[in-house]
């Protein structure tokens, strides 16, 4: 357990160099003119106050340089300046617990209704909950989630006045519920047709029939039994739906006005401030790696057979 | 700016607990509540505006954007009247009498927001700030044409000074300013909020001013200012103001990632004031109309033509392209009306706009395709660009099929860059095709839209036009004895331009406001910017 947890931290270095280099090299890559979206499209800049910014931000350095001056920075702990001489320290501490909210509100909601949806579709198989459970995913699956945004947007928010539309003045959880459930959609018909497989074969497993026969309930057998192992691939589903939620952010806190880092991600990237978005993005990796971590980590707790060495 | 609470997440398993039992309660409870717009416990009132990022993301002079909310925080020497015309605010007097040297004196009683009075010291600070290169302040080029910009923006190298030689502070109430080229209009230039003024308590710390700055305006931004990552500031009424003094006590400003956003938030009642633009105007004079104030933009939306390509060196191209495009119906059925066909480079909001300068403005497909023919016809490929902007995408979409149906031409192909990368290429000659862009005036007089669009020295000629005739109008515009014997000039200038075609102005947008039940006396300024201390609050 303890050589294995020191193996996969070892292996998570190359794997943030990796994508701290694509990052920053995609955001190198960006068309445009990173000194002209600074000072803004219709203004003009003098040569000496490009070489002013350039010198400031390495902006006139080649990219390997620009890359280094980075690397060696985050190994200090120093995420850098942003194009507006914030820290994107600063930024990142004022930012991550909104995006926090929103990310654990949406995985709770994925993981509770899908499961129940699952687990109800997969008792009553081939029956009408079934049908409606697979064609409701179906549906969901078939819409985009930011147009459902949207439409909930307008009709939860303005014609109802039941929720705030966007920012987050209504604080936790009034303003995070409608972004939550929209975000949500984007796993609840993975999660649900994937715990409803997952028991459907279990139900049928030898060990349910001698729960069964040594005379547990009903209830038990499904609960303790069937749905403790059934879980297991819905538990890594899970994890690797944090990467997609992640990136979902992104839009969903644009739309909902929500001041995360997806929200700050998508502003820098238009206006190509590099080290806000390679900055975030790094920060969103390393979560992304932990989290599959720890539902690795998890397997072992859910099912005993399975050795972590 | 409240910070997001934080405690609350520190504990994953218990926000787990926490999250699916409020989640359930909140449906259940949020009926009765629903978004409010903010209170009105303050005395005098408060309301509260969504606004684009830009407008609060740099609060200095030299970087702030032209905005309502700068219009509110600073008050710079001279003032733009509701009636486009210049006015003195600080200033006492503003002359010269060979419009290049000029003698600004101010008047007295006027005090920054934190005690400190106004002198013509802390104009010559905040314009050397600005205009020094080392600050990379973004409105610095704004000084070019003050004496010793030059020295402070080298070709290379670090400057050897950090003042405008150009500005001299001859006591506290008195500035000799010189400029390079003589510019009857200096007392419009002087209105920007890049010429406002600064403290000296600026000086101790530049980047904390950019966050929580201390102006002379209106209103002052209460700490902490704009918080990093933040999303809102909140403007307090100053009492010691001299000029007409704020009417709301309060005013919350809230930053939209879209104005889409920020009109659905108005729609909800989530902010008290949003600006609407595109479908959402349409929108607004349908479900708001007795709520939406809607003024013509001081800006034309045009079709430039790249004169560096050789198929537009020959006029009558240039000007087929414009006769075949339908003004009217992009207006009507595109725009829905929000927005006036346009017969020269301004509106006439602005002094000197509304002439009827482009002869070839009008829609005539028979005589654009006589033209084109005469021209020698059109061969191959056509690639129109614009920037990223649904409203320019969908018209240039439609002038797309208006330029197939009406020259032709029938291999079109439609381009959209990004705002900053569209101007460098444009600039550097690397666009193939004509370019839908909008330009919108730096301050209300017709010389500015002529300077801007044509003036060989203007970073925003785009189309690479160059005229002799139209440099030696501008040239006695700028030397003319008075903004109106100038404007004069600059009115030759346009038309001269004009007969050229280096650019078809398509259409003046409109600008709109959409306001809650409880405010009145919203004003649009002439670029669509909403007048923050005018607003009273029922």
């Amino acid at each position: 357990m303890g050589s294995y947890l020191l193996r996969r931290v070892l292996l998570m270095v190359p794997v943030l160099l990796g994508t701290t280099f694509v990052i920053y090299a995609a955001v190198y890559a960006l068309p445009g003119d990173p000194v002209q979206a600074l000072a803004g499209p219709d203004h003009m800049v003098t040569p000496a106050a490009a070489a002013a910014i350039k010198a400031h931000y390495h902006l006139g350095d080649p990219f390997l340089v620009q890359y280094w001056h980075y690397l060696v920075g985050l190994l200090h702990g120093d995420f850098g300046i942003d194009l507006n001489n914030t820290p994107v320290s600063a930024v990142i501490e004022a930012s991550w617990p909104v995006t926090v909210k929103l990310a654990l509100m949406t995985w709770v909601i994925e993981a509770v209704v899908g499961v129940a949806l699952g687990f109800l579709a997969a008792l009553r198989a081939g029956r009408a909950t079934d049908i409606a459970v697979l064609g409701g995913s179906s549906l969901i699956l078939g819409v985009p989630y930011f147009i459902t945004a949207y439409v909930a947007q307008v009709f939860l928010g303005v014609k109802l006045g039941w929720f705030p539309v966007s920012g987050t003045d209504d604080g936790w959880p009034l303003s995070y519920l409608v972004p939550a459930l929209c975000l949500a959609l984007l796993g609840v018909p993975e999660i649900s047709r994937l715990t409803r497989a997952s028991i459907l074969e279990n139900l049928g497993a030898d060990f349910v029939d001698t729960a069964t026969a040594k005379g547990l309930s009903r209830a038990r057998v499904l609960v303790r039994h069937v749905l403790r192992t059934s879980l297991i691939p819905v538990v890594s589903m899970l994890g690797t739906n944090l990467g997609y939620l992640l990136s979902g952010t992104i839009l969903i806190e644009g739309i909902f006005n929500l001041p995360g880092l997806g929200y700050q991600v998508f502003q820098s990237v238009q206006q190509h401030d590099g080290p806000t978005v390679v900055g975030i993005s790094t920060l969103l990796v390393l979560v992304f790696l932990l989290v599959n971590l720890v539902v690795d980590l998890l397997y072992g707790v859910l099912d005993p057979r399975i050795r972590l060495d | 700016m409240t910070p997001p609470p934080r405690g609350r997440v520190s504990r994953r398993t218990g926000v787990v607990a926490l999250c699916a039992a409020a989640a359930l309660a909140a449906v259940s409870a949020c009926g009765a509540g629903g978004s409010e717009g903010t209170g009105t416990k303050v005395p005098g009132g408060s309301y509260s505006i969504g606004v684009p990022n830009w407008y609060i993301a740099h609060l200095t002079p030299g970087k702030a954007g032209f905005s309502g909310v700068a219009d509110a925080i600073w008050t710079p020497l001279t003032q733009v009247g509701r009636d486009g015309k210049v006015v003195n605010a600080v200033a006492q007097s503003v002359q010269s009498t060979d419009q290049r040297h000029w003698t600004i004196t101010l008047k007295s009683g006027w005090k920054f927001q934190n005690g400190e009075p106004v002198t013509a010291q802390s104009f010559a600070d905040s314009w050397n700030a600005a205009a020094y290169a080392p600050n990379t302040m973004s409105n610095g080029y704004l000084f070019s044409n003050i004496d010793g910009y030059a020295a402070l923006n080298p070709a290379s190298g670090k400057p050897a000074t950090d003042k405008l030689s150009g500005v001299q502070v001859v006591g506290t109430d008195t500035l000799k300013v010189t400029l390079v080229k003589p510019l009857s209009m200096f007392p419009y230039v002087l209105a920007g909020t890049a010429f406002a003024p600064m403290p000296k308590a600026a000086f101790k710390d530049l980047a904390a001013y950019d966050r929580l700055p201390i102006g002379n305006g209106p209103y002052q931004v209460a700490a902490p200012g704009l918080a990093p990552g933040g999303q809102q500031i909140t403007l307090k009424r100053f009492d010691g103001y001299p000029g007409a003094k704020g009417k709301a006590a309060q005013i919350t400003v809230k930053t939209y990632q879209t104005d889409a956003t920020a009109f659905t938030s108005f729609r909800s009642g989530a902010v008290d004031i949003a600006t609407a633009s595109g479908n959402d105007l349409s929108t607004a004079s349908r479900m708001y109309a007795s709520q939406l104030v809607t003024s013509p933009t001081a800006a034309v939306v045009y079709l430039g033509f790249p004169l560096w390509d050789k198929r537009f060196t020959d006029v009558r191209v240039r000007q087929a392209f414009s006769l075949a495009v339908d003004r009217k119906a992009i207006v009507t059925s595109l725009l829905q009306g929000h927005a006036q066909t346009a017969t020269g480079i301004a509106p006439d909001v602005i002094a000197g706009g509304g002439g009827t300068d482009c002869a070839d403005c009008s829609y005539d497909p028979a005589k654009a395709r006589q033209l084109l023919a005469a021209a020698g016809g059109w061969n191959g490929s056509l690639t129109l660009w614009t920037k990223q902007d649904p409203d320019m995408q969908t018209v240039l979409e439609a002038i797309v099929n208006q330029l197939r149906t009406n020259l032709g031409i029938t291999s079109i192909s439609l381009k959209v860059q990004p705002t900053d990368q569209i101007y460098p290429d444009l600039l550097a000659h690397k666009t193939t095709g004509p370019f839908l862009l909008y330009m919108g005036a730096a301050f209300p007089n017709i010389y500015s839209q002529a300077d801007q669009l044509f003036g060989s020295a203007s970073g925003t000629n785009v189309t690479g036009y160059k005229s002799a005739g139209f440099d030696a109008l501008m040239g006695q515009a700028a030397a003319a004895t008075s903004t109106t014997s100038g404007m004069q000039f600059a009115q030759q200038a346009g038309r001269t331009a004009m007969a050229d075609l280096p650019l078809a102005p398509l259409y003046y947008p409109v600008s709109g406001a959409v306001h809650a039940k409880k405010l009145s006396g919203l004003q649009l300024g002439y670029l669509g910017d909403v007048d923050l201390s005018s607003i009273t609050v029922r």
